[in-house]
């Protein structure tokens, strides 16, 4: 079955014909050419695939693309302006937060995420915000530390 | 994952009217375990509803006479976050907690979860301990199904392949009720149950009441404890535990995993109920001081 | 771009592709060539671990819509092996282990791809199989390759095929029943450790393009591009140069994207379309039933000291299981030949690995090249041998230690180490003073330890050997265009290889990072039989890189020189402009690549490459060996004596890397590998039912998340420079891993009293040690 949906992707307004059983991570990937979200597992474990939803982090692995309708719908595409990194991208850069690199989109989307609701988490909320994202490079100190970092930053 | 029609009634009336055409339906809540099986191609369904928008579905609501009715479409985030239930049901909101990852949380939801009918599931776990109530549609009517007999063991639960849990509704507890949840996982992070064990009472001028267990990953379902419970109702002594312990033993039933022998899962219960036990009596006297 | 000032080498250098990546922008394995119009290959899998094989239904598959070829062991039937060819592209008849591919198909969707597959029907029929090291060395044990003697390259291993011994090393030195003989103490026990997965994040995959001159081009982000050229050009009966392999950043390999797995498959049907680009993307599934496994260990330790501290021998075999294919694991097996004493300077040695074949999965080295594995013995036998000499293991270890000048290998001299300031510096760390060890009773009577904690520590050093025949080559290209572009033959694999390449030429040329680009690694750019290095990359390419840098000043200082009339002693380059420091003249280096200079005033470009080759290379045992890398661990753990659970409280490692040429970057890396060796300790185990790994998502095979982190991590990084080194730096990479599984078994130890000699360390074994132990002391009661 077919469904014509509209949402709102890095803040444009984007309408798009879908199938039932296609993922949102395979429409940002295939038809939208929005890569940052990462294949990793799709079932849910790994995180590559986060994206917001609404401001919430969610694995676009496991919503399908019908149901996003209306939806607001953030990847890390659209986290830059045209000339300034966002806080995040910088820190991570700055403190060592990316190795093979593989991970980062969707741990620069569960901080977002984590730094909407509070501006100043302790390290035991950063590491309870990113169990659900993967890093086989082991690099989640660094990660944790650029969060922290950029949260404080930020005012 | 092969093609299937999504839907998405906006009540109750509509959903009836897909399954009654006599293609395969299943339901779709946060899509957390649903979509494996998709993905798998252990389901193949004709239809996939999402019922997020049958009105109720994704209502919160809480009374302090009537206690707290949850839409089944309600995520378990909410849990987390719900100022009513950080107020109100402290057990159910320390257990959300841990329950997968935020990502998980902010897509599945009560109903699907309780539906899923896993024997480690948490949240089931601590519904047994409220005294939660499922509450069901389809075609022929409504029913209300208490949580502990919900599930049949194994995955399987009393719903019908055409019914769909509308809500959950917990009763009110006193403002002196305490619960504690532990578990132990391979990964701590909660993959690969060992063992999870619930334990509430409410504190009644010197005495704990009402105590409730509730064990999850050594039987075939999640399971409240009565014996036990009896043993410990009042001021529970040394001996008291030792029996509620002895009691959860003998009403238990493990199985061999990969990662987890049942003796091993046994000795663990006993070491984290202890513990929940434990915490519990301490409350107390830390009150009394 | 980051902007930097020309900075110096040992100071603070972001990861020059990490904008990229953090931007979304870099290019993986999955996001090549996205287009509507290419093909999608799916592999077909053995399901049994050995069987005879019947695939019915193949004409239904082939005429299913959309199917555009369909492949079996039929259609291309080509064995496979850099060293030995002890693999095939495709099964034929037989099925040697479950995973193997059967049938590879192409067709213009995924989603068609897999019904075709499923159309096929497979017929197996059982054969006798071996699953395990113990089954397969026991006599009367099914030969896994019982026609090895006839596979190309087969008589460069010491093999004994029909007892499953796929290559075997040795060394000795001195007597060791002489040394046996001397020993006050005799101490012999076995250590496991199970099989593993590399477990990268970006699956296995990449893209295929069949050219009109029928030679295929691939788009595939693996370690080794140039090895796999090679191989896929000898799996096909291709000549290299019909095989051009174009990479870019890696997500992930920690060794498992090194040797080819599917990608030979992934050209073969390219090559049989109609010229589409094709693309094949594993699922985490198939990543991780069909690719490799790191190799499972069984050691077998006996070792003598005298009563005053000094170790006379040592006895040491150490068993492999390379599963159905050693090819990849013979570097590996070099490395734990080498480190098979551990750090230790012993009269009389005696070590012995051998390469075991079962019927599972192939092997491929991880990450540490099983040099951590030898550890996890090594470092327990020596802690346990302490507590029986009644002595320090801190104590034992430093009387014993490897010290500069041991004349350790017949080419090999040890050279100035970090190895005991590692050891003095870890500890430390934690906050621990070792002293005589004494049972757990005991240790919780010690005021500054609580009961159920312990602390525990390890030694490790770790051999930096070059990948055979091969080196690393750098074209370093000066022009108005590009201004200083450059290609390397080494990939980015997250260990900041492109950050490094960048940091050299800057530094030595003494340029702006902006004005650096280095290419994606693409194999057209060199010779056919080129045959890149592919880890211990800081060394090699460093090497090249210092002696291109060196060639390319020159070359445009005597240009300068030339025009200006100058000697070229007189000229330097300096924030990017030559200067003469005899006539104070200065010649920025932009308007030189813009303008020109002198009379002819086109112009100039400049192009230097540069090439290292390790020269020691004569098959010996410490062949290519360079230098060993030493590293430390410290461990502080709680236990719970009721259950076993184990929270690691802190973790230290300490690291010699020569000199760390980006010190927060190297400090990066001993993090990332701490938090994978506690995964590699406490979480992993591939597991097998019948020969079936069932260990295929993430949660069946549980890797480290933020939630099982040390509470405190410390990383150290030490510095003894290693004079053969670029700029005194030896490589860090694999050896970081050394030495975390032991010292946390041996805080295992000192908190609650039970040794764990079989890796994983899970809760239920700790339990069940101390059930025994338990046991143990109320029958002597
Ligand atoms: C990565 C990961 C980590 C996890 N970690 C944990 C953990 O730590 N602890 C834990 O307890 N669980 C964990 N889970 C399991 C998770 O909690 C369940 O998968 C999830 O809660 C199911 O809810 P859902 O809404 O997504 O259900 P769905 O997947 O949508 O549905 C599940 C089943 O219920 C049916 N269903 C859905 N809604 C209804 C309804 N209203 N009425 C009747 N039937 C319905 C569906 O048809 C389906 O059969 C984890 C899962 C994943 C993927
Ligand atoms: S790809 Fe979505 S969670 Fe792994
Ligand atoms: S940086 Fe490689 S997976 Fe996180």
């Amino acid at each position: 079955m077919k469904h014509e949906i509209r949402f709102i992707i890095n803040g444009e307004s984007r309408s798009l014909t879908v199938l039932s059983q296609q993922t949102l991570l395979e429409v940002l990937r295939e038809d939208l050419g929005l890569t940052s979200p990462k294949h990793g597992c799709s079932t849910g474990e790994c995180g590559a695939c986060s994206v917001l939803l609404n401001g919430e982090v969610v694995n676009s692995c496991m919503v399908l693309a019908a149901e996003v309708d209306g939806a607001d719908i953030l990847t890390v595409e659209g986290l830059a302006t045209d000339d300034e990194l966002h806080p995040l991208q910088k820190s991570f850069i700055d403190h060592h937060g990316v190795q093979c690199g593989y991970c980062a989109s969707g741990m620069l989307i569960s901080a977002k995420a984590l730094l909407n609701r509070t501006s100043r988490p302790h390290e035991e909320e950063i590491r309870e915000a990113l169990v659900g994202n993967l890093c086989r490079c082991g690099a989640y100190a660094d990660i944790i530390k650029s969060i922290q970092v950029a949260s404080r930053a930020r005012r | 994952m092969k093609a299937f029609d999504y839907i998405r009634p906006n009540s109750l009336e509509e959903a009836g009217r897909y399954f009654a055409q006599g293609k395969s339906v299943k339901i779709l809540g946060g899509g957390a375990t649903l979509f494996l099986q998709l993905q798998n191609g252990e389901l193949a369904p004709d239809i996939v509803m999402d019922v997020k928008d049958i009105p109720g579905f994704r209502d919160v609501r809480y009374h302090h006479n009537h206690g707290l009715k949850l839409g089944a479409a309600v995520n378990l985030q909410h849990l987390v976050t719900g100022l009513e239930i950080r107020r109100h049901y402290p057990l159910l909101n320390q257990t959300a907690h841990q329950l997968a990852s935020p990502q998980i949380r902010n897509r599945a939801t009560i109903g699907g979860t309780l539906a899923w009918a896993s024997p480690v599931s948490e949240l089931a776990a601590s519904m047994l301990c409220y005294d939660a109530v499922c509450h069901t549609w389809r075609p022929e009517g409504a029913r209300a199904i208490p949580i502990g007999e919900l599930y049949l063991g194994d995955f399987k639960t009393a719903l019908g392949p055409d019914e769909l849990i509308t809500h959950v509704h917990l009763p009110s507890f006193p403002v002196r009720t305490f619960g504690v949840y532990q578990r132990q996982t391979v990964r701590h992070d909660g993959r690969r149950m060992i063992a999870g064990a619930a334990a509430l009472a409410v504190r009644k001028h010197n005495a704990l009441t009402n105590w409730r267990i509730a064990v999850l990953g050594v039987d075939d379902r999640p399971k409240r404890m009565p014996e036990a419970e009896a043993l410990l109702a009042g001021a529970p002594a040394e001996e008291d535990i030792e029996q509620a312990l002895a009691a959860v033993q003998d009403n238990i039933h493990p199985q061999d995993v990969v990662y987890a022998r049942a003796d091993y899962r046994r000795t663990v219960l006993d070491s984290l109920l202890r513990r929940s036990i434990q915490a519990i009596i301490d409350n107390l006297q830390d009150y009394n001081a | 771009m980051i902007s930097r000032k020309p900075h110096v080498i040992g100071k603070p250098f972001p990861l020059i592709e990490a904008q990229r990546k953090l931007t979304g922008v870099t290019c993986y394995a999955g996001d090549e060539k996205i287009n509507p119009d290419m093909l999608h290959a799916r592999i077909l899998f053995s399901e049994r671990p050995r069987a005879r094989f019947w695939l019915r239904n193949l004409d239904a598959a082939r005429n299913h819509p959309g199917v555009v070829a369909l492949l079996t062991g039929r259609d291309v039937d080509g064995r496979m092996g850099h060293t030995v060819a002890d693999r095939k592209l495709l099964a034929v008849d037989e099925a040697l282990y479950a995973g193997q591919p059967l049938a590879v198909i192409a067709a213009e969707t995924p989603e068609i791809a897999a019904e075709a597959l499923a159309l096929i029907q497979v017929d197996y029929e059982d054969l006798p199989a071996t699953l395990s090291i113990e089954e397969s060395l026991s006599p009367g044990a099914p030969a896994v390759h019982p026609d090895f003697m006839s596979y190309r390259g087969a008589e460069k291993l010491n093999a004994e095929p029909e007892r499953n011994i796929a290559h075997a090393l040795t060394f000795v030195r001195g007597d060791v029943d002489q040394g046996f003989a001397e020993a006050d103490v005799i101490l012999e026990r076995t250590y496991t450790a199970a099989h593993l997965q590399h477990a990268p994040m970006e699956t296995h995959g990449g893209v295929a393009q069949r050219q009109p001159d029928g030679s295929v081009t691939m788009w595939m982000h693996v370690q080794a591009p140039f090895l796999q050229r090679s191989i896929i050009a000898g799996a096909l009966g291709m000549s290299p140069e019909k095989i051009r392999i174009i990479t870019g950043c890696v997500g992930g390999s920690f060794g498992g994207k090194v040797f080819v797995s599917i990608e030979a498959l992934l050209a073969a049907i390219a090559l049989h379309t109609d010229g589409r680009p094709v693309r094949l993307l594993l699922t985490r599934e198939e990543e991780f039933k069909g690719v490799f496994m790191a190799p499972a260990m069984r050691a077998h330790i006996k070792m003598g000291a005298k009563q005053d501290g000094r170790i006379t021998a040592i006895e040491a075999t150490y068993d492999w299981d390379v599963g159905a294919s050693v090819d990849a694991a013979i570097f590996h097996l070099q490395a734990v030949t080498l480190a098979g004493t551990g750090p230790y300077a012993i009269p009389n040695v005696s070590v012995r690995t051998n390469a075991v074949y079962t019927n599972l999965l192939p092997a491929a080295p991880l990450r540490g090249l099983g040099v951590a594995q030898v550890h996890w013995a090594i470092e327990q036998h020596v802690a346990e041998l302490a507590e029986i000499l009644n002595m320090t293991a801190l104590n034992l270890r430093q009387w014993n230690l490897v010290k500069g000048g041991d004349h350790l290998f017949p080419n090999f001299v040890m050279h100035a180490s970090g190895l005991e300031s590692c050891g003095v510096l870890a500890v430390d760390a934690i906050g621990w003073r070792p002293e005589t060890p004494r049972p757990a009773e005991e240790n919780a009577a010690d005021a500054s330890v609580r009961p159920g904690v312990g602390r525990g520590m390890a030694l490790g050093w770790s051999p930096i050997i070059l990948s055979d025949q091969c080196g690393s080559s750098v074209t370093i290209r000066f022009d108005r265009e590009r201004l200083c572009d450059v290609v390397v033959d080494g990939v980015d694999i997250g260990q900041g290889l492109y950050a490094f390449v960048t940091q050299v030429i800057s530094f030595e040329l003494n340029i702006p990072v902006e004005w650096i680009t280095v290419e994606p690694t693409d194999t057209a750019n060199y010779a056919p039989d080129w045959e890149a290095s592919y880890h211990n990359l800081l060394w090699s390419m460093g090497h090249a890189l210092l002696r291109a840098t060196g060639e390319m000043k020159k070359q445009i200082l005597s240009y300068v020189a030339k025009v200006w009339g100058e000697p070229i002693s007189n000229l330097d380059i300096v924030d990017g402009e030559v200067v003469s420091y005899a006539s104070r003249r200065k010649l920025p280096l932009l308007s030189l690549l813009e303008e020109g200079m002198g009379e002819e005033k086109s112009p100039p470009s400049f192009s230097v490459t540069a090439t290292y080759r390790p020269s020691n290379v004569d098959g010996s045992i410490d062949s290519l060996l360079q230098s060993f890398a030493s590293t430390a661990y410290a461990a502080e753990v709680q236990v719970n004596p009721e259950t076993g659970d184990l929270t690691i409280l802190q973790l230290a490692a300490a690291a010699d890397v020569g000199h760390a040429l980006n010190p927060e970057s190297v400090r990066a890396q001993i993090k990332g590998a701490m938090i994978q060796s506690v995964s590699f300790t406490l979480l992993e185990e591939m597991v097998f039912e019948n020969g079936v790994p069932i260990s295929t998502d993430f949660m069946k095979y549980p890797i480290a998340t933020t939630a099982d982190m040390p509470l405190q991590l410390h990383p150290i990084v030490v510095e003894v420079p290693q004079r053969s080194g670029p700029y005194g730096a030896r490589d860090l990479s694999h050896h970081v891993q050394v030495g975390a599984a032991p010292a946390i078994a041996n805080a295992i130890y000192r908190a609650v009293g039970v040794r764990i000699r079989d890796l994983p360390i899970t809760a239920q074994r700790i339990y069940d040690a101390l059930q025994e132990k338990r046991a143990r002391e109320s029958a002597v009661r």
